[in-house]
């Protein structure tokens, strides 16, 4: 990917973040080169704007098409009868210096290009064309997202990069995306897990815009609450670990690194150089900014949605509650191999415990292997004293609930009201407790149990896990930010 | 000579990579503590330097073509009388050029034999990503074997060096083990701070390793170090 010299936007920053919000928090919208051969998707993706959307094509094959989507056509962005705040820009590369030009005379707030064919191709042409936009859009402080992207996402105005996104109340998680596919795909599997996104960019070449700029202006923003990446590089890195360090003071940041950073070859003569890998930098950079690593979508979503739903805390001592015992080995393991503790309880825990716990096929040490006192989750008055007693141990800093999917089933074809018992119970805990909880939803064999119990835990502000390993591992990540935040080693 | 002077004179001899002697200089004006060495270029010069530092003595060859000097016997230690130093020099010189006819060798280096601590290795180099990095290991001349290090990005604050310390696997090891004295953490913390600050201060410093820094239990010493500049 050839590098442009500079990847800041000639405009100061206080003027930068003004023109991002108004990008980011459009009135209108104009989409320049929609056509039926990408199914307008564009213009179909802006169908659920709040504002004005208006359409720039000159082709007369193309513009039935677009007014039959009851949409306003023009020949040009000067044409519209409007100022218009953000563009996306959709036509063959040849033809985009001419928009990013008009884009510039119209005094818009901002353009993605989502054409490509860029410097990506690593063709003497793509690597002209973009040259040319580039100082194009510097020299008429335009700020440019892309091009080679998907450009934003705003779920609360409806402004969206993909018709399948869902729109209407604003969400708090921000993302940043170097990839277009990366940032749908978390915003719609997201959805599924309670996470509703506030704002989202995909960004590509990032010629003009990089990764710091967006990351400085969702750590401004009062909707977004936790700000989640995908970046394969950035072109200043000294420049984004900054804004990392800036961020992460106020909001979690859960980055997602795709492929591995090119080392250029050169003359050393240290052990520091040597062992001072791209990757092993890299690592360290992340750590010291406090950001939290993650190695997939999957990951991501996890760790955001702890972040998300749990108190925080900033102990790693666990209390499991598991409901069989071949489950309470290895909820143990998985926990422990994330460097979770599960301590012993106190004295006072095993006396209250052996008052009312069933040993006949259970037993207590931590973890408590619970299907038979609590009747797999159906026992409510039973589930509370067992999480009273976890709350208030003090060698407890998290808990972690296992809710068979099969029990449930098999239970809620007697008694289809039993899940509310269960669900009141926790909930009524999750409102009173200052620790954090997890759930574990497993095994995965009904899948339409399982959604369905994912999302009324998550309106009860209960993170639901598909495994023991993914909930440990997104509890161990979120409770090494909080710790990060507190200062803590 | 200043640093400024000491990284000058290289350059205007078409070297980026500093002598011990020079990388200790400067390292000294930076006001961090090295087990300062002495250029000698006969044996007479070596012994008059041993007797002023006092005895045990360890000699080294100087040579901007000798990488490893232990390899090539470019290292002697302990030697405990003007005898042993005379005999040290004359072996030092032989073995290096039998080893490496074509090394220009400059002299050789006379220090006070260290007392021995734990062996850690602090290290700055430029990532072409991220600019100027520090490191810290265990394993002194292990370190490349172990790989048991961890990176920080300059500036440290106090919390980065703090905690990378703390990161490596080895760090039980720097807290006491079997009956050996722990390590003096605070005082490697400081080291980390003021290597930050140094590299801060001094672009023109494109890598640096402090190999093997002896921590014992009251304060750290570098007993070996290497400037690169660039």
């Amino acid at each position: 990917m050839a590098r442009a010299a500079e990847t800041r936007s000639d405009l100061p920053s206080r003027a930068r973040q003004q023109r991002l919000d108004r990008a980011f928090n459009p009135r209108t919208v104009a989409v320049v080169g929609d056509k039926r051969a990408i199914a307008y998707m564009w213009l179909r993706s802006m169908s659920t704007f709040q504002g004005k959307v208006y359409s720039v094509q000159i082709d007369p094959n193309e513009i039935p098409g677009i007014e039959a989507l009851g949409v306003p056509n023009y020949p040009s962005l000067m044409d519209i009868p409007d100022e218009i705040d953000y563009v996306v820009c959709a036509v063959p590369r040849q033809v985009s210096p001419r928009i990013v030009a008009d884009c510039i005379e119209k005094g818009v707030g901002a353009v993605t290009l989502f054409t490509s064919g860029f410097a990506e191709t690593g063709t003497e042409e793509g690597i002209r064309l973009q040259e040319e936009i580039t100082d194009l859009a510097r020299a008429g402080g335009l700020l440019l997202i892309g091009p080679n992207c998907m450009g934003i996402y705003n779920r609360r105005l409806g402004v969206r990069n993909s018709w399948e996104q869902a729109t209407g109340e604003g969400g708090n998680v921000g993302l940043i995306s170097q990839s277009g596919t990366h940032c749908i795909n978390f915003s719609l599997v997201g959805e599924r897990h309670g996470i509703r996104c506030s704002k989202a960019v995909s960004f590509g070449n990032a010629v003009v815009l990089d990764a710091a700029d967006y990351l400085e202006y969702l750590a401004e923003d009062d909707e977004t609450e936790i700000i989640g990446m995908y970046l394969e590089g950035a072109k200043d890195n000294r420049r984004l670990f900054r804004a990392l360090r800036e961020t992460t003071r106020k909001k979690p940041v859960v980055m997602w690194k795709g492929g591995v950073t090119e080392a250029g070859a050169r003359a050393i003569y240290s052990h520091t150089a040597a062992l001072a890998t791209a990757p092993a930098v890299w690592d360290a950079a992340m750590r010291q900014a406090g950001v939290v690593q993650t190695e997939s979508l999957d990951e991501t979503i996890d760790a955001v949605k702890a972040l998300v739903y749990c108190v925080p805390g900033n102990g790693y001592r666990v209390g499991l509650v598991a409901m069989t015992g071949g489950q309470s080995v290895v909820i143990t393991d998985a926990f422990e191999r994330e460097g979770l503790e599960v301590p012993l309880l106190s004295e006072g825990s095993y006396e209250k415990l052996s008052e009312f716990f069933n040993i006949i096929g259970g037993s207590y040490q931590n973890p408590l292997d619970s299907g038979g006192t609590i009747g797999m989750g159906f026992l409510p008055q039973n589930l509370q004293k067992l999480l009273d007693i976890l709350d208030e141990d003090e060698n407890v800093d998290g808990i972690v609930m296992e809710v068979g999917i099969g029990f449930l089933a098999r239970r809620m074809r007697e008694n289809p009201g039993i899940l509310d018992a269960l669900l009141d119970t926790l909930a009524a805990h999750r409102k009173r407790s200052r620790k954090p909880l997890i759930a574990i939803a497993h095994p995965g064999h009904l899948e339409d149990v399982t959604a369905m119990v994912r999302s009324r835990l998550l309106e009860r502000n209960i993170p639901p896990f598909g495994s023991f390993e993914a909930g440990a591992k997104a509890l161990r990540r979120a409770i090494d930010y909080w710790r990060f935040r507190e200062g803590m080693a | 000579m200043s640093i400024v002077d000491v990284i000058d004179r290289a350059k205007s001899e078409g070297r980026a990579v500093l002598t011990e002697i020079e990388s200790k200089q400067i390292l000294e004006e930076a006001g961090i503590a090295t087990a300062s060495a002495r250029l000698a270029h006969t044996a007479e010069e070596a012994v008059k330097a041993a007797s002023e530092f006092g005895y045990p003595v360890v000699l080294k060859i100087v040579s901007p073509d000798v990488t490893h000097k232990s390899d090539v016997g470019g290292v002697k230690l302990d030697l405990e009388s003007a005898e042993a130093v005379t005999a040290a020099f004359q072996e030092i010189t032989k073995a290096v050029k039998g080893q490496q006819p074509d090394a220009r060798i400059d002299g050789v280096a006379v220090q006070k034999m260290a007392r021995p601590g734990i062996e850690v290795i602090v290290g700055m180099s430029k990532d072409p990503q991220f600019g100027p990095v520090l490191m810290f290991g265990l394993g002194g001349i292990l370190v490349e074997v172990l790989k048991d290090v961890a990176f920080r990005i300059v500036p440290l604050e106090p919390r980065d060096a703090h905690q990378m310390i703390r990161e490596i696997k080895g760090f039980p090891v720097l807290e006491g083990f079997r009956g050996q004295d722990p390590a003096d953490v605070e005082a490697l913390e400081k080291l980390l701070l003021k290597v930050s600050a140094f590299a801060e201060a001094h672009p023109e410093i494109e890598e640096l390793d402090l190999n093997p820094v002896f921590a014992y239990k009251d304060g750290v010493l570098a007993v070996d170090a290497r400037v690169v500049v660039g």
